[in-house]
This record gives C-alpha cells, sequence and structure tokens, in this order.
C-alpha cells in the first residue's frame, strides 16, 4: 500500500514538473492568439530564454538574475515575431517558423561563443525546491504540489491570474476582442496594433519562464535543443483547452502526467513512442471533433490594416 | 493591377522577364539583409565576415566536392519545397513534410529490406511505396480539413510529432537490426539508388529524380485539369465552388499530392543517402522545406532554385566553420532570417514603394485560421 502511495506521489510530482513549463508556454500563446497572432514560435521563445537565463546565472552568479535575462531574451524574440507580424505584416505561421530556426541556429551559435562549445553549458545555479511548511505535510499531494521550485508556485499563481486578466478585465476585453473583431475595436477607439504587440510581448515573457524552468527549475545547465517540441506540446495544450487559461492548464497537466507516465511505465506494456505520441492524438482527436473553426479566435492568423 | 494594364504593350518576352524579375524581389530583399545581419554577427562574434563569407561561397560551390555537397543537400528540400508549394497553390498551408518526410522513410528502409533482392529493380517499387504512404500521410489533414474544419496548420504539427514517433517506434521496435547503431537493417548496395560519380562526391540520382519531380508538378499544377482545380481553389474558393468544383475533395488532394512528394524525398534520401533509417533520423528538412517553397514563390523553378540556395548554405557552412572560428550554426540563421523577411510584405514596400503589394500576391494565405 505504501509502495503504491509513494509510487503515486512520485508520479504526481513528476507530472507537475513536465506540466509547468507546458502551462507557461500555453499561457503565454494564449495571450498571443487572443489578440490574433499565432505563434507558433513558442518552442522557439522557450529555447532561447532557457538559453538566455542560463547565460544570465553563470554570468551572475544568480538564478534571478537567470531569470531576469530569460525573460529579456523571451520578449526580445517575441518583439521580433510582433515586428515582423503585426508592423510589417509578415505571414504569422512563416514568422512563427522562422523564430523557432532562429532560436535554434542562434543558441547553438552562442553557445560556441559564449561555452566555447556546443552541447551542454555548465551547470549553473537554478531553483532548487522550497518546501512550504503545513501544505507540504498534507498526506499524499503535499510532498508532490509543495515540494517545488519557486517557479512552479508562480504558475500556481498565474493559472488564476490569466483567467482574471483575460475575463475580468478591460484590458482582457479589448484583447479579446481585439482577435475576434478588430474592425469593431478599432471603430470603438481601441489601438489594434498595441493590444496585439501586448499579447505577442505577454507570450515572449511567459514561455520565457517556461523555458527559464527547463534550464534552471528542472535541470541547471542549457543542452542545445533542450525545449524538444515542448513549445508544439503547449500549443497542442491550447487548442486543446480551447484557448482558454484553465483548459489550457488541464491539458497540460494531461500531457505532463503521459510524459511522467512514459518514464515511470514498465516499457513493455506500452511502446515509449505510443506514449508520446498521445498529446498530438488528442489533440487531433478534438479538433475533429469540435471542429476547429468554432473555437479558435475569429481573426487569428490575419494581419489588420487600418483602411 | 493598373500596372499590368498600362504594360499591356510590351512584348510577352519582355513581360516574362518583369515576372520573373518581380518575382525575385521579395527574396533578394531578404536574402541581402540576412546576409547584412549575418556579416554583423560575425563581426560581433571577433572574425571577418569578408573571410567567413568567402570560405562560406567556397564551400558552397568552390570545388566539385562543394558542388556535389550542395546538390546533396538540395536533392531532399526539392521534395519537401514541393509538398509545402503544391499545397500553398490550394491555399493551403501544409507544414507537415517532417512528418511526411518520416513516414516515406521508414517505408523505404522496411520495403527496401524485404525486396533488396531484386537488386536495381527493387528502386522503382520502393520509391513509388514511398509515394503511396506520404500520399496517405498527407491525405489525413486534407481529411480533417475538408471533414471537421480543422485547421491543417494546427493538424499537420501534430502529426509531424506522430510521424515521427510512429517511425521511431517502427525503426527500435520492430524492424531493428542486430547492429550497435539504432536503426533499421542496412539495404543491399544493388537496391540502392547510385551514385552519378563525376567527382561530385556522394550525389546520386536522387537529384535527377527531385528535378523530374519538380518538372511533374509544374506540369500537374499549370497543364492538368486537377491542376486548374487546385489553383482555382487557391485563388477563389467561392468562385471554384461557384463553379461546381468540389473545394474537399481538392483539398484533400492537394495536400496529399504534397505528402507524396515529401514521402518519396525521404524515400530518397534513405534509398540514396543513408541505405537505412537510423535514429535519430535526419531532422528539419520539412521545416527548411517552407522556406525553400516560400523563397521560391510555390513554383516548382523557384522550388528547385531556393533548395539550392538552402543546400549550398548548409554546405558552405561546413567549409567556413573549418577554415575561420565562425559556428557552423549560423546557416541555420540565416535561413532563419531569410524566412523571417520573405513575406514582409510592408518592409519591402518601404524600399520599394507600393509595388510591393501587387508582388506579394501568391506568396501570401491570410485567411486565417478561425475559419
Amino acid at each position: 500500500m505504501e509502495e503504491l502511495f509513494g509510487n503515486f506521489g512520485q508520479l504526481l510530482s513528476s507530472t507537475i514538473r513536465n506540466a509547468t513549463p507546458l502551462i507557461f508556454a500555453a499561457l503565454g500563446g494564449m495571450f498571443s492568439e487572443r489578440s490574433g497572432v499565432v505563434n507558433i514560435g513558442l518552442e522557439g521563445l522557450m529555447l532561447i530564454s532557457a538559453f538566455a537565463g542560463v547565460v544570465g546565472a553563470f554570468l551572475s552568479g544568480s538564478a534571478l538574475v537567470g531569470l531576469g535575462t530569460a525573460m529579456a531574451a523571451g520578449l526580445a524574440f517575441a518583439l521580433i515575431h510582433a515586428v515582423m507580424t503585426i508592423t510589417f505584416e509578415a505571414d504569422q505561421i512563416i514568422s512563427g517558423t522562422a523564430i523557432n530556426l532562429l532560436a535554434l541556429g542562434g543558441t547553438g551559435f552562442l553557445m560556441v561563443e559564449v561555452f566555447g562549445s556546443g552541447g551542454t553549458s555548465p551547470n549553473v545555479q537554478g531553483f532548487s525546491a522550497v518546501r512550504i511548511p503545513l501544505l507540504a505535510d498534507i498526506p499524499l499531494l503535499g510532498p508532490a504540489l509543495f515540494n517545488q521550485s519557486l517557479l512552479v508556485y508562480l504558475m500556481y499563481a498565474l493559472v488564476p491570474t490569466t483567467y482574471f486578466v483575460l475575463f475580468k478585465t478591460p484590458f482582457g476585453l479589448r484583447l479579446r476582442g481585439t482577435g475576434e473583431s478588430p474592425e469593431a475595436v478599432d471603430t470603438a477607439g481601441v489601438n489594434v496594433f498595441r493590444m496585439r504587440y501586448y499579447g505577442v510581448a505577454l507570450s515572449g515573457i511567459l514561455a520565457a519562464l517556461g523555458g527559464a524552468y527547463l534550464s534552471m527549475g528542472i535541470l541547471s545547465a542549457f543542452t542545445e535543443n533542450m525545449t524538444n517540441g515542448r513549445g508544439f506540446i503547449a500549443l497542442a495544450a491550447l487548442i486543446f483547452g480551447r484557448w482558454h487559461p484553465v483548459g489550457a492548464a488541464g491539458a497540460a497537466l494531461l500531457f505532463g502526467f503521459a510524459q511522467a507516465f512514459t518514464f515511470q511505465a514498465p516499457q513493455d506494456v506500452v511502446p515509449l513512442e505510443f506514449l508520446q505520441m498521445l498529446p498530438y492524438v488528442l489533440t487531433l482527436i478534438v479538433l475533429a471533433g469540435f471542429g476547429g473553426r468554432a473555437i479558435a479566435p475569429a481573426a487569428v492568423g490575419k494581419p489588420y490594416r487600418k483602411e | 493591377m493598373s500596372e499590368e494594364r498600362r504594360d499591356s504593350g510590351d512584348s510577352f518576352l519582355r513581360k516574362s522577364l518583369r515576372d520573373a524579375g518581380g518575382a525575385l524581389v521579395f527574396p533578394l530583399i531578404a536574402i541581402f539583409i540576412a546576409f547584412v545581419i549575418g556579416a554583423l554577427l560575425v563581426l560581433a562574434s571577433g572574425n571577418n565576415p569578408v573571410a567567413a563569407y568567402v570560405s562560406l561561397i567556397q564551400g558552397a560551390v568552390g570545388s566539385p566536392t562543394a558542388i556535389g555537397r550542395t546538390l546533396l543537400n538540395a536533392t531532399p528540400l526539392v521534395f519537401t519545397g514541393l509538398a509545402v508549394a503544391v499545397a500553398f497553390r490550394a491555399g493551403l498551408f501544409n507544414i507537415g513534410g517532417e512528418g511526411q518526410v518520416f513516414i516515406g522513410a521508414i517505408t523505404a528502409a522496411w520495403l527496401a529490406v524485404s525486396v533488396g533482392f531484386l537488386g536495381i529493380a527493387a528502386i522503382p517499387i520502393v520509391l513509388l511505396a514511398c509515394v503511396v504512404t506520404g500520399f496517405i500521410w498527407g491525405a489525413i489533414p486534407g481529411f480533417l480539413k475538408a471533414r471537421f474544419g480543422a485547421h491543417e496548420v494546427i493538424t499537420t504539427i501534430m502529426l509531424n510529432f506522430i510521424a515521427i514517433n510512429l517511425a521511431t517506434y517502427f525503426a527500435l521496435g520492430p524492424l531493428r537490426s542486430e547492429g550497435i547503431v539504432p536503426g533499421t537493417e542496412t539495404i543491399e548496395a544493388a537496391a540502392r539508388i547510385p551514385a552519378i560519380g563525376l567527382g561530385l562526391g556522394r550525389v546520386n540520382y536522387g537529384l535527377a529524380v527531385a528535378v523530374l519531380a519538380a518538372v511533374v508538378i509544374y506540369f500537374l499544377l499549370w497543364r492538368t485539369k486537377l491542376g486548374f482545380r487546385i489553383r482555382a481553389v487557391g485563388l477563389s474558393p467561392g468562385a471554384a465552388n461557384y463553379a461546381g468544383m468540389r473545394i474537399g475533395t481538392n483539398t484533400v488532394l492537394a495536400i496529399a499530392i504534397g505528402g507524396a512528394m515529401a514521402g518519396l524525398g525521404g524515400g530518397v534520401e534513405v534509398l540514396g543517402v543513408y541505405g537505412k533509417m537510423s535514429i535519430p533520423f535526419v531532422s528539419n528538412l520539412g521545416f527548411n522545406g517552407i522556406g525553400v517553397a516560400l523563397l521560391g514563390r510555390n513554383h516548382p523553378v523557384g522550388v528547385v532554385l531556393g533548395a539550392l540556395l538552402f543546400g549550398g548554405l548548409a554546405s558552405g557552412a561546413q567549409e567556413m566553420q573549418f577554415a575561420t572560428d565562425v559556428p557552423l550554426d549560423l546557416s541555420d540563421v540565416l535561413l532563419a532570417v531569410i524566412l523571417l523577411l520573405v513575406t514582409a510584405t510592408k518592409l519591402v514596400e518601404l524600399i520599394i514603394g507600393k509595388r510591393a503589394r501587387a508582388l506579394a500576391s501568391g506568396t501570401r494565405l491570410d485567411e486565417g485560421l478561425g475559419n
């Protein structure tokens, strides 16, 4: 019995750790897409900030400084996407693909320039687990949920915050309006371009938290291409959760659980590859079931041209 | 539009030349800015940009070996570029080239071992099978779009990961060889695509298959009824529907034909270059195909040129890393910047004026993901 619960606790704890970067990136993608800008560059935003975080922590010796440089890099790359798509009307899908490639090539290039060789960076100061007294003593759930890195607690706070900002504030209303019907909010005096810049900028900062958690929360070093498709899983979670913060977090937890399960399940029961496919297969089923057209923000993907 | 009307008195040749020139405006501006940014990066890293670019060009076209390496790199990109271009002509974004390559590659790795005893006769059989499996895999997002309205950008991204995992499962599971390198069994030498020779290194007749594929796609799109329908659906779905064309059927066919091209590319890589599918398999061919197609403005001739440029950059980067201290990854950065700029209508407008918007047609899909 104890062994079962012990495994359960481990599984839950691992689920949270796997889901955390996905939730950050999915919430980021939500701000961007709700404002009408598709962001398939989440993968690249996470990767560049995972790297920038490690560089910041390496040079300063402080994890907090690393978090700052990670967020700055995520913001900078997101702004490239914003300038290209919102101001220069470049195609959003292409720009997102380019951001991914730029992050992959850029981190490869900078690894050599900063650390002298590719592969893996030296170890840096990361965010180690912080035990929250009392809460961590709750049987079963406590150790899994409340003995985690600070960034995980930040994630807990961000899900309701995102919900509140999107659905209960004037900013959220304008942002959603910009993604649904830019002409209408423009007529109402909202600056569509500015709202979209805010949306994309927030996606960079939030995806950066996900990237920083990978390189400074789960590990304490940067490895080339360490995001390994997580940005795309976050995108899947965003769609699976129907562009809603709670839905996306739920989907990310489900995908995180699938990842955690792959590490623990005996290989001969279900092949690893089939478990890894699960998030994508589920997302396809959801898309087929609900019909993609009914749930995405109406104006997402279209550049806005003021006549 | 008015520009075109004013020029209507010109000869056909002059108009064609001007069209081709116009088509090059976006790519050339993108390439130029990318190289300027690249030079600044090289400078910032404490190297000499002129030396870096000289070795880059030498590594791309400076010797028969370099040219061979460029052609070898370009071959799969022609296929994945075509995979994007065909779908694009129907108004669809095929981001699924990556997965379609894996499906073709695992098909070839499996079948070529089984029918390898046929020798050279095995090659067309295996490649045909890759076309078929790529076609079927490509039909899935087409069907999901036509039947359920699921956007192809999202479904093809999801299918990429499903395909990669599926191929990995087969290569490391049922089809795994005894050897220490994880992957499938090695295909008999006689059943592989032979090298061209001529001092061009490992370049093989897969290059000829790629050029042939580009010609076939050109004829399909501009000389057949099916191609006319695909392009009509892409240019104006409403009008195509009014004319009695089935939008759904043409949607499925367009992505499926694209999938067939990428699948063929995967097969050519396995039969021509690797002789088996090892894990990890070569990555980013599908994603780079997107850049190749856009740089080539989704025209088969442009795709071939785009593939040569991408192939040359990758090949030259190796030489550059060897000759100078500039990391190989610079070529990825250059490609990313080109990709970032190549659809930026407003930016080009700033440089060459209002004509930019007319020149941009044929490279944009602005219908959005919501409907």
